[in-house]
């Protein structure tokens, strides 16, 4: 486990996923490799938690999960984010740019 | 929708479980890959991938919590626990199951039988604005009584407090049921009888005055005899061998009277009207209020209207005020029910002493156990539990056992209706209409919900604080199971103080002797058949030279009944001296055997003969009482009085029998000779017998005229029996309440007195080591218990005091506050006390300090 919160994490983690899954379906390895090299291993964190969170997302019905084949021709759980979670995904980038542009005005304010 | 997809993804059960594992073992396996490709050994590889993918276990778990249901889950896992906790204790589970049903079986079984009978009359609807008018006559000691024409013509004049006024009589009709002469019981009904009920037709429609011979049926016999036809109306109908038109149904809930099979219409004739205040009481006026009146103004209202009528300055005031005769207005609801008021719900508030003692003990119970969990309970908490998941969970356990018990009594109070129904007491065709109802079942379920919290609640709060402050509170503890045995001593003081004044009542009535032999007589009523003279002549010889038979008479009405028929009367050449009351007596009309059969001696005189017939002069025989009041000082025979068919000569003198109830003291009684009053439609046959006769009066009945319908066919001792039922049945039920509460308060002195000992054996041992003697101690103990028994007992008196004008009523020669009933009621209930509070505290006089220094 890193050193990130895990409780800063739990919010981030399913906005991560959802972005993931907007550009195409994918399966839990998929989904790890893709978040490590684009925040280019910046979160220090277990790719294990990754599960709870994709079962929280199926929970609320923002992913659907299918048996499918990977490119290597393995049998995998493939995930696909729903309507839901796409408007889910829009909400938490829009609290997040707000978040963020907040903090940068504070902090070029000060 | 989370709760929904929750829903679903865990009802596709263990591959939900096996999904999340394949698909963890898959993401390590590509990551081992990812690393080999990269050119690691393959152990090393598998190494980074688990550091990589960090606590596989707690992956899992974490996924799974956001499957669940995290509060359900958590309940369910109390319930779990609570069970084996109640099966862990069985006694104790057991002792407060059983109690839960007893208390709510009791109660929701009588107050099925409330409903039934007072609350909600017959299962009608608004029955709240309905009254009923019935007249007393002081003088006569006559209440409740029914209404002559004239009385009804009276209410029907009150139009400023009722909108509608309807009169009823009863009808007697034989119908022949498939060959079977039946005899059916029917109303014949005044057209605004329906109305005041505010009932609809089931089919068809009501009557109005112009239809004439036309009939309205009861719904049970629409169904049963004309098979529910919807077009019944202008199909037509024989009673008594004439044709009635059938206008329509009367709804189906609609019941009153309780046995009635159809409606036919009254005409209330102006010459019936004329006839007076007083005579041809044979109706039931029944009046609907009118808008915004209350019962309360119409009763006033009437009370004025009677004392204005005996007030006025006319003959007729004058004799009205001279017999007290007056006007009553009841609620339909008190009169429907009549005699079973009182004792149903002196019976409903026993069975609530005994729920509630019965409450107070199972927390006296669980308190007492509760105290061995504090260490339980101390665990808990310093692990994280919060006092809500304490609470919940002891809470929860009582919940579970008054579910339980709940069930459980409404087990039993199925079995107490079904039970209630067949019950032998006057008022029994109400009774046979209670039924069990999903109302009731709530209320039963309701009750034990509430008794159940009731009892955990106190514990529960209880060992919340124990957990807090130690020591300190245990006293606080022993003063709530002090208050418990107080209310339970003080419940079962009252019930058994009731049970003790029924029982004296009963016994007292029991050994008043009726004045003639009711063993091995068999009664049993027949319908005089219209055009079948000789009859009555016929089926008494048959009866008479019948196998077994030893005498046989027929006589009209039966004792133990209904009464003789009460009439005036007058005496040949004496004037009533002025102010002196009309002179009333009761007249049964026999046949000569009747007194042979009943074995009632004939002091002077002769009997009745054969001679005495139609075209005889008409003779009577008078009972002593009459003698004794109305012929003193001289010769009653060969005095002639005037009561039915003008004057009879008074052949002899019997003896005075008890034959309306043997708590009343009978009216003079005049016997009359059965063939020589004709008037009315139905007679009894009276077999004495070695055996039951029923079947076979039935069967000669039947030779002797099939047409003729046998009903009501009785023992003497049954007859007898059926009077004294409520107060049978009511000192039965009371004495099981009251042995109940009884052994209640003793499990719960005991229970509390010992809890005592054991918690201060250590301090016990150490006075007893430095000297204090066994009798000291043993009486610290009895005194701690008499103490509280006797405050009980106090509270006991007190509410005895308080609902003794209840019970008076029910009461016969015994006064509500008997000192005798409550000394031995005190005595039994000292007595049991302290056997239950000996036995702890000789224990605990006995401790050895040895080992009790050791005790923990």
């Amino acid at each position: 486990m890193g050193t990130t919160n895990p409780e800063f994490l739990k919010g981030t983690l399913d906005m991560l996923i959802l972005r993931t899954l907007s550009r195409g379906p994918n399966h839990g390895y998929g989904i790890a490799l893709h978040i490590r090299r684009l925040s280019q291993e910046a979160f220090k964190v277990g790719e294990g938690s990754l599960y709870p969170a994709l079962q929280r997302l199926l929970v609320n019905g923002w992913v659907k999960a299918e048996w499918g084949v990977t490119d290597t021709n393995r049998k995998a759980r493939v995930y696909q984010i729903t309507a839901a979670g796409r408007k889910q995904l829009d909400a938490e980038v829009r609290d997040f740019d707000m978040v963020l542009a907040a903090i940068a005005r504070v902090m070029e304010g000060a | 929708m989370k709760f929904w997809n929750r829903f679903r993804l865990r009802s596709r059960g263990n591959r939900l479980e096996g999904d999340l594992t394949d698909e963890i073992r898959l993401h390590r396996e590509l990551l081992r890959e990812e690393f080999e490709r990269d050119g690691m050994p393959a152990v090393e590889a598998a190494r980074a991938a688990a550091r990589q993918f960090g606590n596989a276990g707690a992956a899992a778990d974490l996924s799974r919590d956001e499957w669940a249901f995290p509060r359900f889950d958590a309940i369910a896992k109390d319930v779990r626990f609570a069970l084996r906790l109640m099966l862990r204790h069985p006694l104790l589970t057991g002792a407060a199951v059983l109690t839960v049903a007893f208390g709510v079986g009791a109660n929701t079984a009588i107050l099925s039988i409330l409903e039934t009978v007072l609350l909600n009359p017959l299962g009608m609807r608004h029955t709240e604005r309905i009254m009923a008018a019935r007249v007393h006559v002081d003088r006569l000691h006559m209440k409740n009584a029914p209404n002559s024409a004239t009385d009804f013509r009276d209410v029907q004049t009150m139009t400023d407090v009722f909108s509608l006024v309807s009169a009823a009589e009863g009808r007697v009709w034989t119908y022949d049921n498939g060959g079977e002469a039946v005899r059916m019981l029917g109303r014949a009904v005044t057209p605004e009888f329906f109305a005041v009920f505010d009932a609809a037709p089931a089919a068809g429609h009501f009557f109005s005055a112009s239809d004439t011979n036309a009939v309205v049926l009861s719904y049970s016999m629409w169904q049963s005899q004309f098979g529910g036809d919807p077009n019944i109306a202008g199909r037509s109908v024989n009673f008594d061998g004439k044709p009635y038109r059938i206008t329509g149904v009367a709804p189906r809930n609609f019941r009153y009277p309780a046995d009635v099979s159809a409606y036919s219409l009254l005409t209330v004739t102006p010459a019936r009207i004329a006839q007076g205040r007083g005579n041809n009481m044979n109706m039931t006026v029944l009046a609907r209020l009118r808008a915004g009146v209350t019962p309360q103004q119409a009763i006033e209202r009437v009370r004025r209207f009677s004392q204005a009528q005996q007030a006025a300055d006319t003959d007729e005031g004058r004799d009205l005020a001279k017999s007290g005769y007056g006007l009553d207005l009841t609620p339909f609801a008190d009169f429907v029910a009549g005699d079973l008021r009182s004792p149903l719900w002196l019976l409903w508030a026993a069975a609530l002493v005994v729920l509630v003692t019965g409450c107070a003990n199972v927390a006296g119970l669980l308190l007492t156990r509760s105290s061995g969990r504090r260490k339980e309970i101390a665990i808990r908490l310093s692990l994280g539990a919060t006092r809500w998941q304490i609470v919940r969970q002891l809470l929860l356990e009582s919940l579970l056992m008054g579910a339980a018990g709940g069930v459980a009594g409404l087990a039993m109070a199925k079995l107490g209706v079904s039970l209630v129904t067949r019950a032998s007491v006057p008022g029994k065709q109400l009774l046979e209409l209670v039924v069990l109802d999903n109302r009731m079942l709530l209320y039963g379920l309701g009750l034990a919900m509430a008794s159940s919290l009731l009892f955990g609640l106190v514990p529960a709060i209880q060992l919340l604080r124990d957990s807090q402050a130690a020591v300190m509170v245990r006293s606080r503890r022993r003063w709530f199971q002090d208050a418990f045995v107080v209310a339970e001593v003080g419940g079962a003081f009252v019930l058994l103080v009731m049970t003790g004044l029924l029982l004296r009542s009963l016994w007292t009535v029991q050994q008043i002797q009726p004045g003639f032999d009711a063993r091995n007589v068999t009664t049993a009523y027949y319908t005089k058949p219209a055009n079948d003279p000789g009859f009555e002549r016929r089926l008494k010889t048959s009866l008479q030279s019948a196998p077994g038979v030893e005498s046989a008479a027929l006589v009209y009405p039966v004792p133990f009944t209904q009464g003789g028929l009460t009439s005036s009367f007058r005496i040949r050449n004496r004037e009533r001296t002025p102010g002196e009351p009309e002179w009333h007596g009761e007249a049964y009309f026999v046949t000569p055997e009747y007194f042979g059969t009943l074995r009632i001696p004939i002091l002077a005189g002769r009997n009745f003969a054969e001679t005495d017939d139609e075209k005889a002069p008409t003779a009577c025989i008078i009972d002593c009482k009459m003698a004794d009041r109305f012929f003193p000082h001289q010769d009653p025979l060969g005095q002639e009085i005037g009561m039915y068919k003008g004057w009879a000569r008074i052949v002899g003198v019997a003896a005075t029998v008890r034959a309306d109830g043997l708590e009343e003291e009978t009216r003079p009684v005049v016997y009359y000779p059965l063939p020589q009053i004709p008037f009315f439609k139905t007679a009894a046959a009276l077999v004495r017998s070695p055996g039951p006769a029923g079947n076979l009066i039935r069967e000669t009945v039947r030779r002797t005229n099939p047409s003729v319908p046998v009903y009501d066919v009785l023992s003497m001792e049954e007859r007898i029996a059926e009077k004294l039922g409520i107060r049978r049945v009511l000192a039965g039920l009371l004495a099981i309440f009251g042995g109940i509460s009884l052994l209640l308060a003793t499990i719960g002195i005991y229970g509390v007195i010992a809890q005592v000992v054991a918690e201060r054996t250590q301090e016990i041992g150490v006075r007893i080591a430095l000297g204090a003697r066994p009798g000291q101690i043993l009486g610290q103990f009895l005194g701690h218990g008499l103490r509280s028994a006797g405050l009980g007992i106090a509270l006991g008196g007190v509410a005895t005091f308080a609902i003794q004008k209840w019970i008076s009523g029910l009461l016969y020669q015994v006064k509500a506050f008997d000192w005798l009933t409550i000394a031995a009621a005190l005595a039994a209930i000292l007595i049991v006390l302290l056997v239950a509070v000996w036995w702890p505290a000789r224990r605990a006089s006995r401790i050895d300090p040895q080992i009790a220094l050791r005790y923990e």
